[in-house]
């Protein structure tokens, strides 16, 4: 089923493009020369560094703040986090840029401050979804307020981590082309797609897309498969 | 009749009134639990608080576990203790369990908050598995379980956490006939387990909770809330411990007495 519906997009495609349009054809035969070279590979590598180094600090400040909103001092910090959403990175760039040290601190921070509003978000909504019988459990068995705490919320909740790392990494993965164009002395996929797009290389511009695409599709794969072998409950029939 | 007497009290509720806005759910709620002790037995108590539905059994429930704090009044256990949240077992409607643990690890969380089992966890778990016959559920998670099961390792959860009070939300709602008769003698075999084994019943089975209890609690609405309308010594109409007692004529006359309470 899914295998036709590919076949029939890419006939349509193909019979659709104009000159302007690549098909389907010439994409794939740069997408192939693309990833036999070792430019592809060295901007990859540097992309999913960087998000994978962004996503670790924005998981750890996301934590942070998460856990200790149960406290009234961090809870309208958390809460100030989440309405951060509505911040555009692009009115930001130049106060990161006074705030950090060089191009590759910029692009790490962007990318963590874009990040960790969503984190938060999810991480919240959560927390204040817990059942109220998961806090009573801990209760009637005599748990301290920091046990509880660390059973319930730490524990109980640490499947719900790799699940909003899957369900955001969507985020991070699509900011790295936006902060990457910002320095791109260091290379990276998004300063890669820049290039092509600046001399109207749409070929190679679609052969990226195709490779950030399928980066995307993999680490959600990944990021699934660690979930159920961490997580095996998460998996289970309710009998 | 069976010999017993009636000795210390283990439980009282004095005066007990709770409100939420202004708005009164219970008031004026006096009643004790006092030990029973029968010659060449280790008779525990079983005490039914019975209720229509909506009439605040719940808001009682959690008063009793310690969960949380009557507007006015005091419930202590033991002497003159005031019931705290870890005081009593509690075994919550539907079971409740952490999804994230196996049955296992659910019963180490209880086994390591009772100190009189330090040392001998493994062999507590393994003996109140094997009685309540979860023995090849230990290392399932409770999504594996059925509801039997689930309540099974739910009670021996609160009993290894070693408290002698044993607080139920209705344990036999939603249950199919077989089920419940095993319930029903898991719940007598606990409360012979130990001679200071108290077990609460909040319930609306009014038939059931009477066929196991030795004393019964009526909670009715009034104006300002509901209270215990109606205590009923099951022990005195030699009622209490006999497993055939539904086929008795005055167990019936029990029933449309309490129907009439409620």
């Amino acid at each position: 089923m899914v295998l036709l519906q590919v076949v029939v997009a890419l006939v349509l495609w193909h019979t659709t493009s104009n000159g302007l349009m690549p098909q389907p054809g010439k994409v794939a035969a740069a997408l192939i020369h693309l990833s036999t070279t070792k430019l592809l590979i060295d901007n990859v590598l540097v992309s999913l560094a960087l998000t994978l180094k962004a996503m670790l600090y924005a998981i750890i400040i996301t934590l942070g703040f998460a856990y200790l909103s149960v406290l009234p001092f961090f809870r309208s910090i958390a809460e100030f986090i989440v309405k951060c959403r509505y911040l555009t990175l692009a009115g930001l760039i130049f106060v990161f840029t006074l705030l950090t040290q060089n191009g590759s601190a910029l692009k790490l921070w962007l990318l963590i401050f874009g990040i960790v509003p969503f984190f938060v978000t999810s991480f919240l909504s959560v927390i204040v979804n817990i059942n109220q019988r998961e806090y009573d459990l801990c209760k009637t068995l005599g748990y301290s307020k920091w046990r509880t705490l660390y059973e319930v919320i730490i524990v109980g909740k640490a499947d719900k981590v790799l699940e909003i790392l899957q369900q955001n990494f969507a985020i991070a993965w699509l900011m790295i082309t936006m902060v990457e164009g910002l320095s791109m002395s260091e290379g990276g996929i998004g300063a890669l797609l820049i290039k092509y797009n600046k001399y109207n290389d749409l070929t190679n511009v679609l052969a990226l897309q195709l490779v950030i695409f399928f980066l995307g599709l993999f680490f959600d794969f990944l990021l699934a498969t660690m979930r159920r072998w961490l997580f095996p409950y998460t998996t289970l029939a309710t009998k | 009749m069976t010999a017993y007497t009636k000795q210390d009290v283990l439980l009282q509720a004095t005066d007990v009134c709770l409100s939420y806005d202004g708005t009164p759910i219970l008031h004026d709620i006096n009643f004790s639990i006092r030990n029973i002790v029968r010659p060449g037995v280790n008779q525990g108590q079983v005490v039914s608080l019975l209720g229509r539905s909506g009439v605040g059994k719940t808001q009682l429930f959690r008063l009793l576990a310690g969960l949380q704090k009557p507007t006015s009044g005091s419930i202590t256990i033991n002497g003159n203790k005031q019931v705290e949240a870890g005081d009593m077992g509690v075994v919550f409607q539907h079971y409740y369990l952490f999804e994230w643990k196996t049955i296992y690890q659910s019963l180490r969380m209880a086994t390591s908050q009772n100190p009189v089992l330090k040392g001998n966890e493994q062999e507590a778990i393994r003996k109140w598995a094997e009685a309540f016959d979860i023995t090849a559920s230990l290392h399932k998670y409770p999504q594996q379980l059925s509801g039997g099961q689930r309540q099974r390792a739910s009670i021996i959860q609160q009993l290894l956490k070693g408290s002698k009070f044993l607080l139920f939300d209705e344990p036999f709602s939603g249950l199919d006939v077989c089920v419940l008769d095993k319930v029903v003698d898991m719940l007598l075999q606990v409360s012979v387990a130990d001679e200071l084994n108290t077990l609460i019943i909040v319930s609306h089975d009014i038939e059931t909770s009477v066929a196991i209890s030795d004393t019964v609690y009526i909670l009715s609405k009034e104006e300002g809330g509901a209270t215990i309308k109606k205590e009923i010594d099951l022990v005195e109409r030699d009622l209490a411990w006999h497993k055939e007692v539904r086929r008795n004529k005055a167990f019936a006359d029990t029933l449309d007495e309490i129907k009439a309470s409620l």
